[in-house]
C-alpha cells in the first residue's frame, strides 16, 4: 500500500526517502519547497485528513532542523509522517495553517521552543508556555540547560553531594599519592 | 425558545447511569503505560557510583551520597539521590547509567505534604514500585555510551615472531580522537590505578588535542608513561566503567598516545621541572621502576639523588625482563634518560655489597630507599634440574635483552604460567623453537597477564595444563634433557581457595627437549643487607614489610616495588617510588 502510495506520490515530488517502520507507520522525507503541495496532496487525495502533529528535532552537527508532520489515515488507520530538513540558521518554515487550522498551535510552540520561525502563522509570536522567557530557545541543542539551572533556580535547603573520586581517595588510599 | 433548548440539559441525566470516562481515584487506579518514565529504581548492588547520571542530569536534580556500601576498586560507594522538586523524568539518566542499575517504574501517583520526603535513594530508601516490571527501561538497541573499541593496529603473528620488533603499532590520531571520546570522565579508574593517575584528566587532554597538558598530568603521577603506555597490567581497564557494557577504554594505549607524540627533546620544556637544590643527599638502590620512579620525584624535590645499579644499564626488570617486541630500548630510554637529565647521579655495575658497603651508603645520605626487585629465579625443587639444559626464564630474557642468544634449541618447554614464563616462551618462538607451556594448574588459574597468555597461544606456544613436572635426566644426546612430568587432578582444598593440583602416579609422561626453561617465580636477593639491619626490617612471606609511605621500621630506609609489594608489577613499583618520595621528604623534613 504504502509502495503505491510512494509511486503516485514520486510522478509529482522529489521523495527522497522512505522508511516503514510497520505495518501502520512510515515515514517519508521531502524538499522543503515542496511540502506544502504534498500534505494537501495527501490530505486530499490520499485520505489523510488528519494533522496529528508538528514537531522538530535539532540536528546540531549538520546545522539543520528536522520537521515532522504526522498525518493519520482514518480509512487505513495508517500514519504517515513528513519529514523536512531545513536550516538552523534564520530557520524559517511555511505556515500550513491554511491546511489544518490547529496547525498554528504546533507552529508556535515551535517558535518558542526552537526558534523556527512560520511567517504569517497566527498568535506565532506570542508566548506559548513559557511566559517572559528572553533566553536562547530552550530545546536548541547550544541552549545550556545547566547553566540555565544553576542560574535560576536555587536547589532546596539539605542538599549535598559528594564527588566519587575524593571519596574513593578518602576511604580506599588516604595515605598514597600525593 | 426552541423545544430542544429546553430538553437538551435533561439529556444529560442518561449519561449518569453510565460508567464515567474517569477513574474515581483512589477506588480505581490508572497504571502508568508499560514504557512510562515513572518514579527511578535503582539496583544499588549493580550500581557503582559512577556519577554519570548526576553529571547527564539537566536539572541538578541528581546528588551522590554515601550509603553503607563500601568505597572499593571499581565502585565508588555513593548512591544517587533524587530530588523529584526538579526531576522532569526525561531519563537521561537511565540512558546513560553505564552499570545498567537505573530504570524506571510505571508509578506516578506519589502524595505528601512534606516537600522534603520527595528526595530519595533508590534502591536505599523503601519504595512500593520497586517491584513494579513495567516502567522505562533503556532500549538495549540504542546507546548513549560508545562501546566499541578504537581498532589497533597490531603485526600478524607471523610478522611478529620474524623478529623482536614491537608487535603493538600505537594509536594514530584518528583512532586516539574516537577512543578518547568514549570515555565518560566517571573517575573511577583512578582509585584503581595503583599510581592513582589522572586519567580521565589526560584522556580529556587527548580529545582536546593538548598534548603538552596530557604529558604534564601523565608526569604527576607516573615518571615511566612511555613504558606504561605499553606493557602496564592497566587494571584500570579492568573497572573502567564502560566495561559493564561494552569494550574498556584503552587506557594504556591512550597513555602511550600522548607521550609517542612528543619527542623526548622537548620534554623538558614542556614539564619545567624545577630542581632547586635543598643540600640533602638519598641513594637509591635499584635503577629499575620503582628506584628510577623515586629518583625522579626525590630531585624534584632538590634532593641530591645517587642511584647504585648492578647492571649496565637502568630500567631493570623493564629491560632485562621484558621482550623489546612488547617494549622495545628506546621508549624505556626515553622514560629514563629523561630522569636522568634532571641530575640523577648513576652508578652502573655497581653491586651493592660487593663494589660498596650498603652501611656506607647508609651513612652517606639522609635516606636510602631499597627497590632492587626479584631476581633470583626460584627452584623447581626437583630431581636433575642442575642439568645444564634447564635454564631460568630470566636468564632466558637476561640474555635476550643484552644481545646475547640464548641457544634454546629447537624444541623448549617452559614451566610456570606468570608473565615471565609467558615471556621466555614467546622469545624462544622468536628463535624459532616449537614451545611447550607446561603449567600445573589450569588455564584460568595462570597469574599471567591473559593478553599475555593470548598473544603467546597466538603464537603457537602449545599449552599443557594440570601438568607437574617430577624429575629431569639426560639424554642420550648431552645438549638435551628429558622430563618426567605427571597429570594432575585439581582437588577441592576445603577452604573456598582454588582448587590444588595432585599428582596421578599412574598418568606420567615424558618428553625430550633441547632446553627446559624454569619460570616458576623469583625472589629478592638482600645479602647485601648486614644480619642486623635484616633483622630489624621485617620480613613476611619474603616480602619486607612497609606502610604506605613505604617506610620500614628504619626510619631513613624505605622500601619499595617487587620486594615490598604484592603486586610485584611495574605501575606498582612506580607508584611505590612516587610514594617512597613522598615518605621520604616528610621523614627528612620533620627530622630538620
Amino acid at each position: 500500500m504504502i509502495e503505491a502510495l510512494k509511486q503516485r506520490l514520486s510522478e509529482h515530488f522529489q521523495l527522497t526517502n522512505l522508511t516503514i517502520k510497520n505495518a501502520g507507520l512510515a515515514f517519508l522525507w521531502v524538499e522543503k519547497h515542496e511540502l506544502e503541495m504534498l500534505l494537501r496532496q495527501l490530505r486530499d487525495f490520499e485520505g489523510y485528513t488528519h494533522l496529528s502533529f508538528i514537531i522538530a528535532s535539532d540536528h546540531i552537527e549538520k546545522n539543520q532542523f528536522k520537521l515532522t508532520y504526522m498525518l493519520h489515515n482514518y480509512d487505513t488507520k495508517h500514519d504517515l509522517g513528513v519529514h523536512v530538513d531545513i536550516s538552523r540558521v534564520n530557520a524559517s518554515m511555511h505556515s500550513i495553517h491554511p491546511l489544518w487550522a490547529q496547525a498554528w498551535t504546533y507552529q508556535r510552540e515551535l517558535k518558542e521552543m526552537y526558534g523556527i520561525d512560520f511567517p504569517e502563522s497566527p498568535r506565532v509570536d506570542e508566548d506559548f508556555c513559557l511566559e517572559g522567557w528572553d533566553d536562547m530557545p530552550p530545546m536548541r541543542r547550544d541552549f545550556d540547560t545547566v547553566k540555565y539551572c544553576e542560574e535560576h533556580f536555587d536547589d532546596r535547603d539539605g542538599r549535598a553531594t559528594e564527588e566519587n573520586r575524593q571519596t574513593m581517595k578518602v576511604n580506599i588510599y588516604p595515605e598514597r599519592g600525593e | 425558545m426552541k423545544l430542544k433548548d429546553v430538553i437538551s440539559p435533561f439529556y444529560v441525566w442518561q449519561r449518569a447511569f453510565e460508567k464515567p470516562y474517569t477513574n474515581t481515584k483512589p477506588i480505581d487506579t490508572r497504571p502508568g503505560a508499560d514504557a512510562y518514565r515513572g518514579f527511578h529504581v535503582n539496583d544499588i548492588d549493580k550500581c557503582v557510583g559512577c556519577s554519570s547520571c548526576q553529571t547527564i542530569c539537566q536539572n541538578h536534580a541528581i546528588d551522590m551520597v554515601t550509603t553503607d556500601k563500601n568505597s572499593m576498586p571499581g565502585d565508588s560507594g555513593l548512591r544517587p539521590r533524587f530530588d523529584y522538586g526538579r526531576c522532569c523524568w526525561c531519563a537521561l539518566c537511565v540512558d546513560i547509567c553505564p552499570s545498567g542499575s537505573l530504570h524506571m517504574s510505571n508509578e506516578y501517583a506519589w502524595v505528601s505534604d512534606d516537600p522534603d520526603s520527595f528526595r530519595f535513594t533508590p534502591g536505599v530508601d523503601e519504595k512500593p514500585w520497586y517491584q513494579h516490571e513495567q516502567g522505562y527501561h533503556r532500549d538495549p538497541n540504542y546507546n548513549l555510551l560508545k562501546l566499541e573499541r578504537a581498532e589497533m593496529d597490531m603485526l600478524s603473528t607471523e610478522e611478529g615472531l620474524k623478529s623482536f620488533d614491537e608487535v603493538v603499532s600505537g594509536y594514530n590520531h584518528e583512532q586516539a580522537i574516537a577512543e578518547a571520546d568514549r570515555c565518560i570522565e566517571c573517575n573511577i579508574c583512578i582509585a584503581t590505578c595503583p599510581a592513582h593517575m589522572d586519567i580521565p584528566d589526560y584522556i580529556k587532554a587527548i580529545r582536546e588535542q593538548d598534548l603538552e597538558e596530557g604529558l604534564r598530568i601523565l608526569y604527576k603521577t607516573n615518571p615511566f608513561s612511555a613504558t606504561c603506555g605499553r606493557i602496564c597490567t592497566h587494571r584500570c581497564e579492568d573497572d573502567c566503567t564502560i566495561s559493564h557494557l561494552g569494550k574498556p577504554l584503552a587506557i594504556r594505549w591512550l597513555k602511550r598516545y600522548i607521550i609517542d607524540q612528543i619527542p623526548a627533546e622537548n620534554f623538558a620544556r614542556i614539564l619545567q621541572d624545577s630542581c632547586e637544590e635543598n643540600g640533602k643527599k638519598v641513594a637509591i638502590v635499584g635503577a629499575g621502576p620503582g628506584g628510577m620512579s623515586a629518583a625522579y620525584y626525590l630531585r624534584k624535590q632538590g634532593y641530591r639523588v645517587s642511584v647504585y645499579e648492578a647492571n649496565k644499564r637502568a630500567g631493570g626488570m623493564l629491560r632485562y625482563g621484558v621482550p623489546t617486541y612488547r617494549l622495545p630500548d628506546d621508549q624505556l630510554d626515553k622514560d629514563i634518560d629523561y630522569i636522568i637529565s634532571l641530575g640523577v647521579t648513576m652508578h652502573y655495575e655497581t653491586k651493592v655489597g660487593i663494589d660498596i658497603e650498603f652501611n656506607t651508603i647508609l651513612d652517606n645520605n639522609d635516606a636510602v630507599f631499597l627497590s632492587t626487585g626479584l631476581n633470583v629465579p626460584s627452584n623447581l625443587r626437583i630431581t636433575g634440574e642442575e642439568h645444564p639444559r634447564v635454564v631460568s626464564g630470566l636468564q632466558v630474557l637476561f640474555d635476550t635483552a643484552s644481545g646475547n642468544n640464548p641457544n634454546v634449541g629447537q624444541k623448549v618447554a617452559v614451566i610456570g604460567g606468570g608473565n615471565v614464563a609467558m615471556d621466555a616462551a614467546r622469545v624462544s618462538r622468536r628463535f624459532g623453537a616449537d614451545v611447550t607451556v607446561l603449567y600445573r594448574r589450569r588455564l584460568e588459574d595462570m597469574p599471567a597477564d591473559p593478553e599475555e597468555i593470548k598473544e603467546a597461544t597466538e603464537e603457537h606456544c602449545h599449552f599443557v595444563t594440570q601438568a607437574i613436572p617430577v624429575k629431569i635426566v639426560p639424554a642420550d644426546n648431552p645438549n638435551q634433557a628429558i622430563i618426567h612430568w605427571g597429570e594432575a587432578e585439581m582437588v577441592d582444598d576445603g577452604k573456598g581457595g582454588r582448587p590444588r593440583p595432585i599428582l596421578q602416579d599412574d598418568k606420567m609422561h615424558t618428553e625430550t627437549y633441547d632446553t627446559i626453561i624454569s619460570a616458576i617465580g623469583q625472589s629478592g636477593d638482600y645479602s647485601f643487607l648486614s644480619e642486623s639491619i635484616r633483622n630489624d626490617l621485617s620480613l613476611k612471606w619474603h616480602k619486607f614489610e612497609v606502610d604506605d609511605r613505604q617506610r620500614t621500621r628504619i626510619g631513613n630506609i624505605f622500601i619499595g616495588g617487587d620486594v615490598a609489594n604484592e603486586v610485584a608489577d611495574a605501575v606498582s613499583a612506580i607508584a611505590d617510588g612516587h610514594n617512597a618520595a613522598i615518605g621520604i621528604h616528610q621523614y627528612i623534613s620533620e627530622k630538620v
